[in-house]
């Protein structure tokens, strides 16, 4: 019986000192965006490992309402930052997810998606598209690359202000080795993890990326072999089979490079989190972790490995005189503590007037398929995130991550602000 | 269990989303900060307005169904555990601030207000409401009036119940009744407020809130005091207070402590120090250069041994950072954690420290404290393991000796945590017995069915 129950909790015994680092404060309501819309305890961090525990004790079990609280939570940490015990909730919840969808199958989280789907008139029509979406990410085609956000994309287009899936992608419109321009010396070769967003909806900002990058003296390899970098499907949804696939064939895909270059913080810190959650035996763990360690956010390449003086950063034409202010990913802030690189960027372009947003790293509420599950609460997070914009009368809101980009273009379409959002790649010439 | 008629009657009164039944959820109303008390609701209502709370009583009055009110859940006292289960009213929902008056210097609030929300949006216009529980992040206004709530602050400006002008309190029957105003002054009748305020949700809910505010003092100055003798730094508190100048905080820190929170958060303490005081002055800045001149000066006479005065507000604010920190330090160190809350009178906080230190070597257990060193306030904790039943028993019987103690030099068993379920056993031996027994009557008088928060504070008489 006990062997049982460890092998049944697999993931959350790896996560054992968070879980029991709790002590129950209550400090984590006053920062989880979640609590402060809902405001019941069953949202936040103290109550959602409480939930964990009582799953362990046997007191709790595979249920809907557990999935469902297990799956409101949009893993943006600003409870383990602001924990006075330094408890990884966020860990937990993770490993919760694996084991939920190991014990139950994959059925369990979705299941939840057709619950709080099929009651919702606007997202309503939305559940046919998610039937294939679904296809896509656990029916993997065995031939070629697994993708899935393109159909998740589309599906979401019906009911959001988001860009359209771009006629030609990003993989179609330039070749797999970018060389610097002739006259240019060839000081670096990295590889470039395009994400499915660029690839798919941002192609232009992709290509504006490598010709940057080749225009400062850096060869930017595309392989074909790269897929979606799995955070929907191992963060997300805790399918860590199929998550392990995905980490295999990007760590072999960017086996031959020494830097692995992304625009996309959620990608970047999923390729950085395989290490984490998905090594499963010794030989994994050294790939994942020498993997880890070769990707960067493409503004800490710029700043820390790049080193490019600011005359570098010169403004593009339609960024010239405006103001800019900085939204925090909560998967480059938090995640991975990179905050200075993308300020000190935007500082250095001149003609660009900087202006900090109050609590620049409060989660916009996209957090990938959170906003799915939970598009009216994912709205309502959101709507904070575009108060603090309005405040600082901005221009412009740049940030690092599409998935935070879609968040704030509806944001701020759906309050009428006359804003404009951008990548930070973006503002540069 | 709960009849399904009164679930259904609840739907109806607050609409499906403000009641939750799911076991799930149920779960996360069944806890507190304590780590020995637990106990499963059978429904969490969140009302949003005192009309839908009156409601909610009178069906559970009719019903003679247990009612426990709570905010946030950030009490350390077992006070909010649903012990006899039935509903949770949780406040957390009615979080509006109603009124910030910079000419009255009051504010009116609903009780969910969380504690840092209200300081903030006092501070964008100059105001400051002292009490600071260090929950504060989490802890909801009404909620530390129902615990007549303290922290480092009150040694200068008093404690919760020394602001409260006026409460709306939704009585058992369901009546919402009105108390006192918006004046400072206020003498009509007995002070019935100050029945509701520290009555651990046994008398009423309340449901609206009106404060008195202070100026935000426009400097203050913090210095970190290192000890070699526990004792002595409690000897230099008094000597503070002895010698005409009142900090606005002083606040102890033992050796253990320190230790921990360098452990969970490196920030550069001193591990090897015995004992740390925290020291705050605030005031105009002529006012708080001269007081800290003066404090320094006591301490180095009472064998201090190194002061270190913040420089700027950034090093302040990382000492009264690792402060907060202490209640984490102390709760993530065992199993079971017996934390408690006495307060002896602050010139004998000396002689309750060398006390504590003889109890901890004749039981063997180790005696950690923090605390509010200028309140004669202390927070000692024993690690135990409630699993490990003779370990636990014995920690007990140390916690009672604690409290004897505390008792015999002129002490009380709480000083602002509330008696809730952790303290309840002792509280015969801490009240004279006519003012317990008059306390059970008023009980009776305002709540004859005994439907909010059964079993607390003091404990029932045996069946």
């Amino acid at each position: 019986m006990a062997k049982t129950r460890q092998d049944r909790y697999e993931q959350i015994k790896r996560f054992e000192d968070d879980l029991s680092q709790c002590m129950k404060c209550g400090f984590c309501t006053f920062w989880c965006p979640v609590y402060q819309e809902e405001r019941i305890e069953p949202s936040v961090a103290r109550g959602k490992n409480m939930m964990i525990r009582g799953l362990l004790a046997g007191e709790l079990d595979y249920t809907k309402e557990y999935a469902e609280r297990l799956n409101d939570c949009t893993l943006c940490m600003a409870c383990t930052v602001n924990c006075p015990a330094k408890a990884n909730i966020p860990n937990v919840i993770v490993a919760a997810r694996a084991d939920a969808v190991k014990a139950r199958g994959l059925k369990f989280p979705y299941s939840v998606v057709y619950r709080w789907l099929l009651p919702r008139r606007n997202l309503f029509g939305w559940v046919v598209r998610f039937a294939s979406w679904f296809q896509g990410i656990f029916l993997p085609r065995t031939e070629g690359t697994i993708r899935h956000l393109s159909m998740f994309l589309s599906a979401l287009g019906k009911g959001r202000n988001i860009p359209q899936i771009a006629p030609r992608f990003l993989r179609q419109m330039v070749p797999v080795v970018n060389k610097p321009p002739s006259g240019v010396k060839t000081r670096m070769r990295v590889g470039y993890f395009s994400g499915c967003m660029t690839d798919f909806v941002l192609p232009d900002l992709g290509k504006h990326i490598i010709d940057f990058l080749n225009r400062n003296g850096v060869e930017v390899v595309l392989p074909k072999e790269q897929g979606c970098c799995g955070a929907p499907v191992f963060l997300g949804a805790g399918d860590f089979e199929t998550g392990r696939k995905m980490a295999d064939a990007n760590v072999k895909a960017f086996e031959a490079l020494d830097y692995v270059i992304s625009d996309c913080a959620t990608c970047t810190s999923a390729l950085k989190d395989y290490a984490k959650f998905l090594a499963d035996t010794p030989q994994r763990k050294e790939a994942y972790q020498k993997f880890a360690d070769k990707v960067k956010d493409i503004s800490e390449f710029l700043v820390d490995v790049l080193k490019l003086p600011s005359s570098a950063y010169e403004p593009s034409a339609k960024v010239k005189g405006k103001k800019v202010t900085w939204h925090d990913p909560c998967h480059l802030s938090r995640h991975l503590g990179i905050t200075a690189q993308p300020r000190q960027i935007i500082k250095s372009i001149p003609g660009v007037e900087y202006v900090e947003m109050p609590d620049a790293d409060r989660c916009c509420g996209m957090a990938g398929t959170f906003s799915v599950y939970y598009y009216d609460l994912s709205k309502q997070i959101a709507d904070k995130k575009v108060a603090s914009i309005k405040s600082t009368g901005a221009d412009i809101v740049v940030s690092g991550c599409p998935g935070c980009e879609i968040q704030l273009i509806d944001g701020v379409l759906r309050n009428k602000l006359p804003v404009k959002v951008m990548h930070i790649m973006e503002l540069l010439k | 269990m709960l009849e399904k008629k009164v679930i259904s009657k609840l739907r109806k009164i607050l609409g499906q989303k403000a009641v939750l039944t799911a076991k799930e959820d149920l779960n996360a109303y069944s806890y507190d900060g304590t780590t020995t008390w637990v106990h499963m609701p059978d429904v969490v209502v969140l009302p949003t307005t005192a009309e839908q709370v009156s409601q909610v009583l009178k069906l559970a009055n009719d019903n003679k169904v247990p009612v426990t009110p709570r905010g946030a859940g950030t009490n350390v006292s077992g006070g909010s555990i649903p012990i006899k289960g039935g509903i949770v009213l949780c406040t957390t929902r009615m979080n509006k601030i109603l009124d910030i008056n910079k000419t009255n210097l009051t504010a009116t609030v609903e009780p969910g207000v969380v504690l840092q929300d209200f300081n903030i949006a006092l501070a964008k216009q100059g105001l400051f409401y002292p009490p600071d529980p260090q929950s504060f992040l989490g802890c909801t206004i009404g909620g530390t009036i129902a615990e007549n709530a303290g922290g480092p602050y009150c040694v200068k400006y008093g404690v919760t119940k020394q602001y409260v002008l006026g409460l709306e309190t939704v009585l058992a029957n369901g009546y919402i009744m009105q108390l006192g105003g918006v004046t400072v002054k206020n003498r009509t009748g007995y002070e019935l407020m100050m029945l509701f305020t520290g009555s651990e949700g046994t008398l009423g809910v309340i449901t609206r809130i009106t404060l008195r505010l202070m100026p935000l003092p426009p400097a203050n100055k913090t210095m970190m005091v290192i000890f070699d003798d526990m004792a002595v730094g409690g000897q230099a508190v008094s000597s503070i207070m002895a010698s005409g100048v009142v900090p606005a905080k002083i606040e102890f820190v033992d050796n253990f402590v320190i230790r921990r929170i360098e452990e969970m958060t490196p920030m550069g303490l001193p591990v090897e120090a015995k004992a740390l005081l925290l020291i705050q002055a605030d005031g105009s800045p002529a006012a708080v250069e001269a007081e800290a001149k003066q404090i320094v000066d006591i301490l180095k006479k009472s064998g201090a041994k190194e002061i270190k005065v913040a420089k700027d507000a950034n090093e302040a604010a990382k000492y009264w950072k690792m402060r907060s920190a202490g209640f984490a330090a102390v709760f993530s160190a065992a199993h079971t954690v017996l934390a408690e809350d006495v307060a002896v009178p602050r010139d004998k906080l000396a002689e309750f420290i060398r006390k504590l230190e003889d109890i901890s070597k004749k039981s063997g257990f180790f005696i950690s404290y923090l605390g509010h060193a200028g309140d004669g306030n202390l927070h000692p904790a024993i690690f135990t393991d409630i699993r490990n039943k003779k370990e636990f028993d014995k920690a007990q019987k140390t916690m009672g000796e604690i409290f004897e103690a505390a008792l015999a030099l002129g002490g009380v068993l709480s000083g602002e945590h509330g008696i809730g379920l952790e303290k309840q056993r002792f509280l015969k031996r801490a009240m004279d017995p006519v003012a317990l027994n008059l306390m059970i009557k008023i009980k009776g008088i305002l709540d004859p069915n005994h439907i909010l928060n059964p079993g607390k504070i003091w404990e029932e008489a045996k069946v």
